[in-house]
């Protein structure tokens, strides 16, 4: 019963998700113009699946595989992409979207949406997640990829403009390569490199079911390695870096000439402003892993190289 | 709008039971939405031309966010750093406007700054960038609810983006910039908006939905506690290799040739089993390690210090 009464507290909630969808609509910058009506794009032929000049990806090629790109007037970018076979479509790659998404109207030709599958949310046609058997880009082929079917307010109100546009494709597409963005060559290139993308729909799912109880503990920030120095900065020092306190006879930090009183600056390139940052870098470095780390003695910046080693 | 909000602020409380299997996922999608692309409002005809970094080639040290965003830290005319989002779905650079104010920039009446020093950590470094002052909505929403672990302040567009040459490898721990110095990045076209003005109702609202479900962002980081030993892993154990005078392991007593053979109740096979009982200590937390030494089973009893 009490599901009964949810179903329709579900359904008078609609404005809600309509306020939440309309999140998206903030790349309003891309709406029409009545001065410039929708034009073919500018820019190269996209590569199409089984182009002669670009093999297809066989398991564990590493050749470079390069896919050009559209720049929108918008300056977004786009590629050409077929999925389970259908299309090619246009859609959006967004460094930015931690999800795929596509339209309905592309769900429903590829098969991703049943003939009578209607949408979970009567709100901007949200089928919820789906899995794409077959995803192509230039010579790529991806299978089973994740990605939501909705018919996204800004990319519907890009498309007025710029001409058919049926998603976005981001994090769970070019996480999975080493992803080189050329805007001057309006090229992506891509080498496999093993990484699994997590699934963020699923990690965000587990943040909202079970929010912490009671007071908030702090992240940990766990240095991978023992480097034997200590650092300090007080409140109201406002200055670039932080001040070496103590360095421990004979360890790693000692060795590498790392003195109290230093100021250190960057470890292994990043920034050390607070303490929290030190450690920070520190969890990044493994233990003899050898690093350089830029600190301010007297009025001279110093490079020293460090190896810290294991211990805690 | 009024009556909008009327209409959401109708939805009775019970509906967002976070028991609800579908309350949960359509709160989740929405979330995916927050976690979207985030794009521009005005794209700027005419962007100013940054002034060319000193080198070439830079390691961009990057971390990707609990919501899978590419997050790097921004220096702003000295001041930070912050955080922004790589974000090629972002015509520009969008700044919030409390940051704005911590850094001392004002924004003309189209809401646009220019930053006379614009630099990313790994060492590029940029002038005369042009951002755009603005709190967007995503970033407000994700802010709220702590979605990305990490507080955001901005999101880098396509105005710094095209200049460089990126590399994205999520196997590395830094991301490759390579400035394109013979390059003219063609700017955005103005589009003209009829946008949705309900994106401005979604602060107040994500806060509603923070009340409901109790969800409150953390952001708040604490350095590990520091023990002050080195170790090796020996014949399947994790052997002590050095203790560091006036650390809280030579003051509770540990000594050289110990092995480690539980702490706080889990047993140590090798080193990383310490750095996961480590893992969640801060400085002043209290420990209890069991040892062997010559045979002999100990209890020591310490509390972690400070160092690395």
């Amino acid at each position: 019963m009490r599901w009964g009464i949810a179903g329709r507290v579900f359904r008078r909630s609609m404005p809600l998700f309509a306020v939440l969808a309309a999140m998206l609509g903030s790349a309003a910058g891309a709406v029409s113009d009545p001065a410039n009506p929708p034009r073919p794009a500018d820019t190269p032929k996209p590569a199409q699946a089984g182009d002669p000049t670009t093999a297809p990806e066989s398991k564990g090629q590493t050749e470079p595989i390069v896919i050009p790109f559209e720049l929108l007037r918008s300056r977004h970018m786009a590629v050409q992409v077929k999925v389970n076979g259908t299309g090619p479509y246009r859609l959006v790659f967004d460094t930015g979207a931690p999800m795929n998404l596509v339209s309905n109207k592309l769900a429903r030709e590829a098969g991703l949406l049943k003939k009578d599958e209607r949408p979970v949310l009567p709100l901007f046609g949200m089928g919820g997640p789906k899995t794409i058997q077959t995803l192509e880009i230039g010579a790529v082929q991806l299978q089973n990829v994740p990605a939501i079917v909705m018919d996204h307010p800004t990319v519907g109100a890009m498309a007025k403009v710029l001409g058919p546009i049926e998603g976005i494709i981001g994090f769970p597409f070019f996480a999975r390569y080493k992803t080189t963005v050329d805007y001057q060559k309006r090229e992506l290139t891509l080498v496999p490199n093993g990484y699994e993308p997590k699934d963020v729909m699923q990690g965000l799912m587990e943040k909202l079911m079970n929010p912490p109880k009671g007071k908030p503990e702090p992240r940990i920030l766990t240095p991978a390695a023992l480097w034997g120095f200590q650092v300090d900065k007080a409140n109201d020092d406002t200055q670039e870096g932080v001040t070496v306190t103590r360095v421990l006879p004979d360890s790693p930090a000692d060795q590498a000439g790392l003195r109290p009183g230093d100021r250190l600056l960057t470890l292994d390139g990043r920034w050390t402003d607070s303490v929290a940052d030190t450690y920070a870098a520190a969890e990044a470095i493994k233990p003899g892993q050898t690093v350089v780390v830029v600190v301010l003695r007297k009025g001279q910046r110093l490079e020293l190289s460090i190896t810290p080693r294991a211990g805690f | 709008m009024r009556s909008r909000l009327q209409t959401i602020s109708m939805v009775p409380i019970p509906s967002l039971c976070p028991r609800n299997r579908w309350q949960r996922w359509h709160i989740a999608a929405a979330l995916f939405l927050l976690a979207g692309s985030v794009a521009a409002a005005v794209a700027q005809p005419t962007l100013a031309n940054p002034t060319p970094p000193e080198t070439q080639r830079y390691k961009v040290p990057y971390r990707l966010t609990d919501s899978q965003h590419v997050l790097v830290r921004v220096k702003l005319n000295g001041k930070g750093p912050f955080h922004f989002i790589l974000d090629t779905g972002a015509p520009a650079v969008f700044l919030t406007k409390s940051v704005a104010k911590k850094v001392g920039v004002t924004a003309d009446r189209q809401g646009w700054a220019v930053f006379d020093s614009f630099e990313i950590e790994g060492g590029v470094r940029l002038g005369k960038v042009k951002g755009r002052i603005e709190d967007l909505v995503q970033l407000d929403g994700m802010n709220t609810l702590g979605l990305a672990g990490v507080e955001l302040h901005g999101v880098i567009g396509y105005n710094v983006l095209a200049r460089f040459r990126i590399e994205y490898d999520f196997t590395a721990d830094k991301l490759g910039f390579e400035y394109l110095p013979n390059f003219e990045p063609p700017d955005p076209e103005r589009l003209r908006a009829e946008g949705p003005d309900d994106i401005q109702m979604m602060g107040p609202f994500i806060k509603m939905i923070a009340a409901l479900t109790g969800i409150k962002a953390n952001f708040a980081v604490a350095p590990r506690g520091f023990l002050g030993i080195e170790v090796a892993q020996r014949d399947g154990k994790v052997v002590i290799q050095r203790v560091y005078p006036g650390t809280a392991a030579a003051q509770a007593g540990l000594q050289p040739g110990d092995i480690i053979a539980s702490v706080r109740n889990q047993s140590i096979d090798v080193p990383a089993d310490l750095h996961r009982a480590l893992r969640r200590a801060g400085v002043g937390s209290p420990l209890v390690l069991t040892i062997e030494r010559q045979g002999k089973t100990l209890e020591i009893r310490l509390e972690l210090g400070r160092g690395l």
